[in-house]
């Protein structure tokens, strides 16, 4: 007949211990959404019987904070998780007790106290290898054009203006380019963070656009998440 | 293949669906297995990981350490068509390797909706539907769930069925392969053996004759070692059945995405629509403990914050107050919500009822099935106008104000007053609310009427009965809407044409294999999905065949007609059955199995509660 639910106890709990993990999302792993990852997340702590601090007022829930959105397929092994515990534990504890309640592909590698606050995070350096309609060397050439351009102009949807032209060139930072193993990869950073985030895939769409290439395989790799200094965010 | 489909994920909609790697999927060494099971859910993913039995049957073959059981679902017609593009062929999400590689292809047949998505995973995979193209010894290709009650309309598509419970003869099914494999057995001489365990149906082994009516005049064996009557399986000791000690647990957030336990099997109810209340008799429980340690286990193992009981009616369960009190003592520690869904409100203590209260304050559901008190007496639904008010009192009381009422249409000796009745029953309730002091009720009510077309089962009382015809229901549909009168009260119908298909697929015969075949060529899958049902391919399926659709879904069978599913037994007897169809037709109840024994065929020895 009816779904009735029986709730839990929950109490008001003003002591709170916050840690920063940085954890790495591989493998089979990095199709999981940002949204589900949140839930994901959730549920290892609940296994390894290590209890968050949830949110007080009108709707508690657990906090668990994510600063920078990780793109649905891209590998990372630098991302950043922000959590609030109940209690207080040793470092290396809670990260060997997630460890073992992590589904394949995601892991943690530092457990500390975190240090800046996530305004901090400017921008995020990544390695882009890709097999393409040409050869590694001849994309390689045409990536260097693309990024030597005066203007890259592509559209950009937000939520006030509808479409928008911007001209994303200024904050194109190319590292290095190269070709090997008939792949041609890309190493770059890009703005990152809540002010302004630039993802890889608006890159390399204009990119295919501008410089006419058609990309077969793509495999994508956050290596660096860093402050405006250049400094590591973590 | 893994860089192909990975290549493949970004173009789709959650594709972590596809990839597998969830928390709880177990990975094997290929080397060191002996038997490999693709267990099929020919439903989408989100369906397909709702699903208990699933659960079930992918733990227990797991836990034979050299058997391999991984799991396959329809994919969404997007991936289905990327992955047709690029010759990727259906794959099990754990090795991800195809399903030409396995041994058994197991498909779970919970919906007849269901059927021409088991088509169209074979055919992904690149193994031919029907099991006489099928010439090598493996895959063998496997069904079983509550639709193997009547496989008939599927018989050209399976090699063997496996009736009623899974938990023992899966296992022997797989242990009897593993010690013939070494011998190289031909597909023939594994299914002969097979035809020789208890619950296993080879529908090869038989042979069917009509009348020149249509009906069906006989079915008979054709080899010696097939029985003249398959008998489904049961659990005798449910209380020592296996349990999984882990699930899956999805990334992505499926339809029931919480840890569930069972606590009983079968029902004790007897309503004469419901064929599951008749095909899992009988009503067996598991202890408190076993639920409770059931409980902690998964749980612990999943990390889900919520956990369901499951059963056909949990309210049913003996000693229900002390095994929710042991449970809450638990779950309150553990910060961990108890769900109880089909539970009736009045037998519970003033304590639990506290707690219930103080959450979800949004939906109360009840299926009357019926508006009146004489049609609900033939149906034998044991539920009374005076119950329906208690509890909605003591609901609007506690601050709700939704209350959902499911009813079906096109019942046997339905008039338009029942249908009045169910316009009625809808007003009471919103009286009752109005009734309610205001300080203690809850705000803008809401009454939802949801119809549903009956569809007669095999092995209910109802097996003999015509479906309403199309005309019929529409006409009951408006005298329904027309005796509304509140604003209160909305009111939805569902689909009549996929309630037809139901008819004709579930008690049809082995003439309608070729249909289902050329429906599904014609493009017809997901048909479970509004945005996917395509009744016009189906009409063209079934008139390109020869399919009377009235002679399976309207027609009236008379009690001695040989029926397509006659030789396969339920334990329910056959008399049992015409005596409750009788019954019905006067309006009778039948008593359920707690008030005393009815004497419905299934033999004591079956471990019941309340068999006599
Ligand atoms: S044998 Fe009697 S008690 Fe057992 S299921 Fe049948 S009617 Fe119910």
């Amino acid at each position: 007949m009816a779904d009735f639910l029986v709730p839990k106890n929950q109490s008001l709990v003003l002591e709170r211990f916050d840690y920063r993990l940085t954890y790495g999302k591989t493998g089979r792993a990095k199709y999981i959404s940002h949204l589900d990852l949140m839930r994901t997340m959730q549920r290892v702590f609940k296994r390894a019987k290590i209890p968050i601090w949830y949110t007080q007022g009108f709707n508690p829930h657990a906090y668990l904070n994510f600063p920078l959105a990780l793109s649905l397929g891209t590998d990372s092994t630098v991302e950043v998780l922000d959590v609030a515990l109940l209690e207080e534990h040793d470092s290396d504890e809670i990260m060997t007790r997630l460890n073992a309640c992590m589904p394949e592909g995601l892991h943690i590698y530092k457990v500390a106290k975190p240090v800046l606050k996530h305004t901090e995070i400017a921008q995020a350096e990544y390695t882009i290898k890709f097999n393409s309609n040409t050869s590694a060397d001849e994309a390689k050439t045409r990536f260097e054009h693309f990024a030597g351009r005066d203007k890259i102009e592509i559209e950009k949807r937000t939520k006030k203006k509808g479409i928008n032209i911007v001209d994303i060139k200024p904050h194109i930072n190319l590292v290095s380019a190269t070709a090997s193993d008939n792949m041609t990869v890309i190493d770059i950073i890009l703005p990152a963070g809540c002010q302004f985030n630039l993802n890889t895939s608006l890159v390399m769409d204009a990119f295919c656009k501008l410089e006419s290439v058609e990309i077969d395989n793509i495999y994508t790799t956050r290596t660096k998440i860093m402050c405006k200094n250049g400094e590591d965010f973590i | 293949m893994r860089e192909k489909i990975e290549q493949l994920l970004l173009k789709t909609q959650k594709p972590s669906r596809y990839i597998g790697g969830e928390h709880g999927s177990i990975i094997k060494d290929k080397s060191k297995i002996d038997v490999r099971f693709a267990f099929c859910f020919p439903d989408v993913y989100d369906v397909g990981m709702s699903h208990l039995g699933m659960k079930i049957l992918y733990g227990l073959k797991n836990s034979v350490e050299n058997y391999w059981c991984e799991r396959v679902f329809m994919p969404e017609k997007d991936f289905e068509k990327l992955m047709r593009e690029n010759d990727i062929p259906l794959y099990a999400l754990e090795s991800l390797d195809p399903l030409t590689e396995f041994d058994f292809i197991g498909f779970t047949l919970q919906y007849e909706l269901s059927y021409t998505n088991v088509l169209a995973m074979l055919d992904l995979a690149g193994i031919p539907v029907r099991a006489k193209d099928r010439h090598d010894l493996t895959p063998i290709v496997m069904g079983g769930g509550p639709c193997a009650c009547n496989p008939e309309p599927l018989a050209d598509f399976f090699d063997l069925f496996i009736l009623g419970e899974g938990e023992e003869v899966n296992l022997e099914v797989l242990s009897l392969y593993e010690k013939m494999k070494p011998n190289n057995p031909t597909k023939q001489e594994f299914l002969r053996e097979a035809a020789k365990i208890e619950g296993v149906y080879v529908p090869a082994f038989y042979d069917v004759d009509y009348n020149t009516d249509g009906t069906v005049k006989a079915i008979t064996p054709n080899i010696d070692s097939a029985p003249a009557k398959v008998k489904k399986r049961i659990i005798k000791d449910f209380d020592k059945v296996y349990y999984p000690d882990g699930f899956v647990v999805p990334f992505t957030s499926i339809v029931h995405d919480r840890a569930v336990v069972e606590v009983l099997r079968g029902c004790i109810r007897g309503c004469r629509f419901c064929q599951a209340g008749f095909i899992y008799r009988p009503f067996r429980e598991k202890n408190i403990d076993t639920i409770k340690a059931e409980t902690k286990c998964i749980c612990e193992q999943t990390g889900y914050e919520e956990v369901s009981l499951s059963s056909l009616s949990t309210s049913d369960y003996t000693r229900i107050n002390d095994l929710l009190e042991s449970l809450v003592e638990y779950t309150d520690d553990e910060r961990i919500n108890l769900s109880l869904p089909s539970l009736r409100v009045d037998n519970f203590s003033e304590e639990l009822l506290e707690k219930i209260k103080s959450v979800r304050k949004s939906g109360l559901t009840f299926a009357p099935e019926a508006g009146t008190q004489k049609l609900r007496n033939v149906i034998n639904k044991n539920v009374t106008e005076d119950e329906i008010m208690h509890t909605c009192k003591m609901a609007f009381e506690g601050g709700y104000a939704n209350v959902k009422l499911y009813f079906m249409l096109g019942l046997p000796e339905e008039t338009m007053e029942d249908i009045e009745g169910i316009a009625k029953l809808a007003q009471d309730v919103v009286d009752l609310y109005y009734e309610t002091p205001k300080e203690k009720r809850g705000r803008g009510i809401q009454v939802s009427i949801s119809t549903a077309t009956f569809v007669p089962k095999p092995f209910t009382p109802f097996e003999f009965e015509p479906q309403a015809t199309s005309n019929e229901i529409k006409a009951k549909q408006q005298h329904l809407f027309e005796s509304i009168t509140s604003k209160k009260i909305k009111c939805s119908c569902h689909q009549q044409n996929v309630s037809i298909l139901e008819a004709v697929l579930a008690r049809g015969d082995r003439r309608l294999c070729d249909a289902i075949y050329t429906a599904w060529k014609k493009g017809c899958t997901l048909d479970g999905w509004d945005e996917h049902f395509r009744y016009d391919l189906w009409l063209e399926a079934f008139d390109e065949c020869g399919v009377d659709i009235s002679f399976y879904a309207n027609r009236r069978r008379s009690y001695d007609e040989v029926l397509p599913w006659s030789h396969l037994d339920y334990l329910v007897s056959h008399e049992f059955l015409v005596r409750e169809n009788k019954k019905a037709h006067n309006a009778e109840t039948t008593r359920n199995c707690k008030e005393g024994c009815s004497g419905c065929g299934v033999k004591k020895e079956c471990g019941g509660v309340y068999c006599g």
